[in-house]
C-alpha cells in the first residue's frame, strides 16, 4: 500500500474514530504499571493500586501535606487537626461542614447529601465486619476502646443468624446529638502514630446508603466526597483501564501554599490558594508488560510514567541517576522517589541451628551476613538503582543512618570477616554445619538472586537448600515457624519507623508481622516506650538504640529500599510524584497548549 | 444420528465429573488464604476468610456446589462485585474479535498455501513457501509481538503522525475500532499460526496427490483446476474439518500474551489473573465451560465427518 494511501486510510480512522473529547477538557492520562485495582471498597483493598483509586474517590479525616518533606500530615475532612487530651488518649475532632458526598442514585432525587460525624464511625465499624472481607482490621485492632468488644459481638450475633449492628455503641466512640460535625475517639493507650492512621484509605469515609444500596457491588460502585468520581460501573474494565471524572460537588479546596524552594524552582508554587481540582478527567491505563507502557509514553499518549527497569537508561544516566540532556531539553522532568522499603532474607530465631541469643549463634548469622554481596545483587538484579543500608528503618525515617551506614556495621562482602565469624560460630570453612534451608517465593527474578545468594554463601562454605515456593506456601512456612531462612519484604504502612521497629516486638512472633520471632524483653519495654512517645530527639535516640540491637543481634541479613523513577512530560503541571501517599493527583494540572 | 450423539454425550458424563474432580483437587493442593490475607492478619482473620469462602465444608459439599452451579453465579475472589458468569461473558467478545478472524484468516490462507505448495511439490515455490512456514513457526510468538508493536504501531504511527494501529487498548464503541485494536494482534495471530497450518494441510494435499482417484482424474483429462478444487480439496476436507474443529473450543480461551500486549479484556488474560491470584470460582467456571465446549465440539466433529466424507458412518 503506497504511502497516500495509508495516510488516507488514517485520516478515515481518526476522523471516524478517535477521542471524542470535549473540547477544553483537561484530561490527565496515566498508567498504573500491573493490572490495576481489583475492588474500590476501602475495607477490602489493601494494594498500592486500589490506595491510588480510592484516595481521589474517598477521603480521609487526614492527608499528607502534598509539597511538604519529610511528610507531615494536615486535615482532609476535619476542620482542624484532632485535638488530644493530656493522657493522650482522647481524640476530639470536628469535621469540616458543607463536604458533601457525590451525587449518586443511591440517594434521594441523586443528590449527595453531607458529611457527618456518624458516616466516620460507620465506616470505621465495617472493617470490624468480617462479612466486609476487610484486609485491614489490624489497623484498629486493639486500638480502640470497646472496638475489640463491639467487633467480637457483633460477628457473633451474625453467626447466630442476627444482623451486624452499625448503630451499636462502642465505649470509646462518642457522637454528639447537638453538634453533628463533632466526635471523640477514646484510645486504649496513647499511640501517636494512630494519627497516620486516620490518613491511610482504608479507614476512608464511605455512605452508607451507598453500602446498602449496592450491597456487595459497592467495590464497582464507588461513592465518595473525593475530588473524582466513577461516573459509570464500565467506565472501569477489570485489568484494562478506569475513567474518573471530576466531581462537581467536590468541597472547597484549594492548592497548597506551603512550599519549599525546589517547588519553587519547579514552578509548582504557581496554583497556591487555586481551587481543586483543576482537571476534568483522568484516564487510567492498566500495563501488565512494561513496553506498551513505555510505548504509549514515548508517542506522548500519557502524561508521565514509572520507569520500567529495562528502559531505565534511556531517559536516565546510569550513574548519576539523573535525567539525559536530551530528555531535559524537550522538556521532560525526572523524578527519583524513595520507597519505604525493608527488604531483607530472615533468620527463624527460634531455629535450633540458625537462631537463638548465644554467642555462637550471633557469630554464625554475622558470618553470613558478611558473606552477602548486596551491591552485586542490586546491579544485577535492579540497575543499581536500589538503596542498600543497616537496619530496618528505611531512608527518610527517623532513625536512619546517615549515608545508610550505622556505625557498628556488618555489612558486606568482607570474606575474611566472615570466616573468622563462621570459626567462631564452631564451623571453621563451613565445617559441620549442615546445608541451610532457604524459603523463598516464586517471583520474577527469585530464582536467579537466590543462586546468586547461594554462591556468595559458597565463598565461606556455606551451603544453601533453596525452596522455591508459591508465595502463599512461603506464607505458611513463616507462619508455622517452620522457614530456618526465608526471604521478605516489608512496605511501611506510614512514614514512622515505629511501624517497622514493630517487626521485632516479642508479642508479634508470627504468625504476627515478628517473622523472625525475635524476642529480646529490653528491646520489647524500649518499642513500648516509644509507641507512646511523641516525635523529637528522645524518640529518635531511642529508634537508634532499637535499631542497633537488631543489628547486633543479626535477626535479618541486608537491607535495601527501592527507587522508583517518573519521567513527566512537560505539559503535566504541579507534579511532584509521591510514593508514601496516594490522591495527589487531584493536585495535577495540564497545559493542554504544550501538548 | 441422534442415538449416536445421545450415546457419546452419556459416555462423556462420566469423563465430564472427573476433570471437575481433578480440577478442584489440583486447586486445593495449596492453601490459598494467604494469599488473599493482607501482611498483618491474624489466625481469627484466616480462619473468617476461610469460612467466607467455603473452603471450610467437606470436598464433598463444595464438589455438589461446583456441580450444580458451575461457579457461574459466585462472586470472583479475585475482583468481588463481579460474578464468574459476568466476568467470562464480558472477555469472551475481546477474545472472540481477535482468534475468531484469525482462524478463519489462517485456515483459508493456509489451505490455499498448502494446496498450491503440494501441487507444485518440489518446485522453487513450494520450496520458498515451505521455507517461510518453517520460519513462521520457529519464531518465538512474543518476538512477532515485540517487533511488530514496535514497528507497525509506535514507528509507523510515529512516521504518519496519526494513529493506524494502536500500541494497546480495545475500545469496541470507537468507530473503526477493529483495525485500530484488532488487526495488529489478528496479523501476529495468523503469522505464527500459519506456519503450522501450512505445513500440516501441504502433507494432507501431497497424501492426497498421490492417491489413484487423482491419477484416474489426470488420466481422464480433467483439467487441473478441477482436479485441484472439485477432487482433492473435498477429499482433504475430512483433515481440514478436523483441525478446524479441534481449535474451536480454544477460541475462547483467548491469547494470553497478545492480551496482556495489547491491553484487551479478553479471556486469556482473565483466566491468568484468576490462576495467578488464586481465584477458584473464576478457573473452576471456566473449566467446566471449556470441557462442556470441548466435548461438545468432538462429538460435532465426528457427524460433520459423516456430512463431509459420507465413507464415515456413526456406528
Amino acid at each position: 500500500m503506497s504511502r497516500l494511501a495509508l495516510l488516507a486510510l488514517a485520516g478515515f480512522l481518526t476522523a471516524c474514530g478517535g477521542d471524542l473529547q470535549a473540547a477544553g477538557q483537561k484530561t490527565l492520562r496515566i498508567p498504573i504499571p500491573t493490572d490495576g485495582p481489583k475492588n474500590l471498597d476501602p475495607v477490602r483493598g489493601s494494594t498500592m493500586y486500589e490506595n491510588q483509586v480510592c484516595s481521589v474517590i474517598f477521603e480521609g479525616l487526614l492527608q499528607y501535606k502534598y509539597l511538604k518533606r519529610p511528610y507531615e500530615l494536615e486535615p482532609a475532612l476535619l476542620a482542624e487537626m484532632p485535638k488530644v487530651s493530656g493522657d493522650g488518649k482522647t481524640y476530639s475532632f470536628r469535621l469540616k461542614k458543607g463536604v458533601r458526598f457525590q451525587d449518586n442514585a443511591c440517594f434521594p432525587e441523586g443528590k449527595g447529601r453531607e458529611v457527618v460525624a456518624k458516616d466516620v464511625f460507620y465506616s470505621w465499624k465495617r472493617i470490624a465486619n468480617k462479612g466486609n472481607d476487610p484486609k485491614s482490621w489490624w489497623l484498629l485492632d486493639g486500638q480502640i476502646k470497646g472496638f475489640n468488644e463491639y467487633r467480637d459481638e457483633q460477628n457473633k450475633a451474625v453467626e447466630n443468624g442476627g444482623k451486624f449492628d452499625y448503630d451499636a455503641a462502642v465505649s470509646g466512640m462518642r457522637l454528639f446529638a447537638d453538634d453533628p460535625y463533632r466526635f471523640e475517639l477514646i484510645l486504649v493507650e496513647p499511640n501517636p502514630t494512630f494519627q497516620y492512621k486516620l490518613a491511610m484509605f482504608q479507614l476512608f469515609v464511605v455512605p452508607r446508603e451507598a453500602v446498602e444500596h449496592y450491597g456487595v457491588r459497592f467495590t464497582r460502585n464507588p461513592v465518595g466526597n473525593g475530588p473524582f468520581m466513577l461516573r459509570k460501573q464500565d467506565h472501569w474494565t477489570t485489568a484494562k483501564s478506569i475513567w474518573l471524572y471530576k466531581n462537581p460537588t467536590y468541597r472547597q479546596e484549594t492548592y497548597p501554599d506551603e512550599y519549599g524552594d525546589d517547588d519553587k524552582k519547579a514552578g509548582r508554587h504557581k496554583a497556591a490558594g487555586k481551587r481543586l481540582p483543576f482537571l476534568d478527567k483522568i484516564e487510567i491505563t492498566f500495563f501488565v508488560e512494561s513496553q506498551p507502557m513505555w510505548l504509549e509514553f514515548m508517542s506522548n499518549n500519557l502524561d508521565y510514567t514509572t520507569v520500567p527497569a529495562e528502559n531505565f537508561a534511556e531517559p536516565f544516566v546510569r550513574r548519576s541517576r539523573k535525567l539525559r540532556s536530551r530528555w531535559r531539553k524537550r522538556g521532560a522532568t525526572g523524578y527519583a522517589v524513595p520507597l519505604l522499603d525493608f527488604i531483607f532474607r530472615g533468620f527463624n530465631m527460634e531455629d535450633e541451628l540458625v537462631g537463638g541469643y548465644t554467642k555462637k549463634r550471633a557469630h554464625l548469622r554475622r558470618a553470613l551476613q558478611l558473606a552477602m554481596d548486596q551491591r552485586e545483587i542490586n546491579d544485577a538484579f535492579y540497575n543499581g538503582i536500589n538503596t542498600i543500608y543497616d537496619g530496618p528503618i528505611p531512608p527518610g525515617l527517623a532513625g536512619y543512618p546517615p549515608n545508610g551506614k550505622a556505625p557498628d556495621s556488618l555489612r558486606g562482602p568482607s570474606i575474611e570477616r566472615a570466616r573468622a565469624e563462621l570459626a567462631k560460630a564452631g564451623y571453621p570453612g563451613g565445617k559441620g554445619l549442615p546445608k541451610l534451608d532457604f524459603w523463598t517465593g516464586q517471583a520474577s527474578q527469585a530464582k536467579e538472586q537466590t543462586e546468586m545468594l547461594q554462591r556468595q554463601m559458597r565463598r565461606i562454605g556455606v551451603e544453601l537448600n533453596i525452596h522455591l515456593v508459591d508465595f502463599s506456601t512461603l506464607i505458611e512456612k513463616v507462619h508455622k515457624k517452620q522457614a530456618q531462612m526465608f526471604s521478605f519484604a516489608w512496605g511501611s504502612d506510614y512514614p514512622d519507623p515505629e511501624n517497622n521497629l514493630a517487626l521485632f516486638y516479642g508479642p508479634n512472633e508470627a504468625p504476627g508481622s515478628n517473622s523472625f520471632n525475635y524476642k529480646r524483653p529490653e528491646y520489647d519495654k524500649m518499642y513500648l516506650r516509644m509507641r507512646a512517645m511523641s516525635s523529637g530527639p528522645e524518640r529518635e535516640k531511642l529508634a537508634i538504640k532499637m535499631r542497633d540491637m537488631v543489628l547486633s543481634d543479626v535477626p535479618y541479613m541486608g537491607s535495601m529500599a527501592r527507587t522508583r523513577f517518573y519521567v513527566v512530560r512537560p505539559w503535566l503541571l504541579n507534579c511532584k510524584p509521591a510514593e508514601v501517599f496516594a490522591g495527589w493527583w487531584k493536585y495535577l494540572d495540564i497545559d493542554e497548549s504544550k501538548r | 444420528m441422534l442415538a449416536f450423539a445421545i450415546r457419546r454425550l452419556l459416555l462423556n458424563i462420566p469423563i465430564y465429573l472427573g476433570i471437575l474432580l481433578l480440577v478442584m483437587g489440583a486447586l486445593r493442593v495449596n492453601d490459598p488464604i494467604h494469599f488473599r490475607l493482607s501482611k498483618n492478619a491474624t489466625p481469627e482473620e484466616y480462619q473468617a476468610v476461610k469460612e467466607s469462602l467455603g473452603l471450610d465444608k467437606s470436598l464433598l459439599v463444595q464438589y455438589w456446589r461446583f456441580l450444580t452451579t458451575l461457579d457461574l453465579d459466585t462472586e470472583s475472589w479475585d475482583t468481588p462485585g463481579i460474578t464468574v458468569g459476568e466476568k467470562l461473558g464480558d472477555a469472551v467478545w475481546p477474545s472472540l474479535a481477535i482468534t475468531l478472524p484469525a482462524l478463519i484468516l489462517t485456515s483459508l490462507l493456509s489451505v490455499v498455501i498448502g494446496l498450491v505448495s503440494a501441487f507444485r511439490r518440489g518446485t522453487s515455490i513450494d520450496r520458498g513457501l515451505v521455507f517461510f512456514a518453517v520460519v513462521g513457526m520457529s519464531v518465538s510468538f512474543l518476538v512477532y509481538i515485540v517487533i511488530l508493536q514496535y514497528f507497525a504501531a509506535f514507528r509507523l504511527n510515529e512516521w504518519m503522525g496519526k494513529t493506524l494501529f494502536a500500541i494497546q487498548g480495545y475500545d469496541p464503541t470507537q468507530p473503526g475500532w477493529w483495525i485500530k485494536f484488532c488487526m495488529l494482534p489478528v496479523a501476529i495471530s495468523t503469522i505464527v499460526a500459519m506456519g503450522y497450518d501450512t505445513r500440516y494441510y501441504r502433507t494432507v494435499m501431497v497424501e492426497e496427490t498421490t492417491k489413484d482417484y487423482i491419477r484416474t482424474a489426470r488420466s481422464k483429462g480433467l483439467p487441473e483446476r478441477t482436479v485441484l478444487f472439485k477432487h482433492m480439496l473435498r477429499n482433504a476436507m475430512v483433515s481440514v474439518v478436523t483441525r478446524i474443529m479441534i481449535t474451536l473450543p480454544f477460541l475462547v480461551t483467548g491469547s494470553f500474551l497478545l492480551e496482556v500486549y495489547f491491553n484487551i479484556p479478553g479471556m486469556g488474560k482473565v483466566l491468568i489473573s484468576a490462576i495467578t491470584a488464586k481465584d477458584f470460582p473464576v478457573i473452576q467456571g471456566f473449566t467446566a465451560v471449556f470441557a462442556l465446549l470441548f466435548i461438545a465440539t468432538n462429538i460435532l466433529t465426528d457427524i460433520l465427518y459423516a456430512v463431509v466424507d459420507p465413507r464415515v458412518r456413526l456406528s
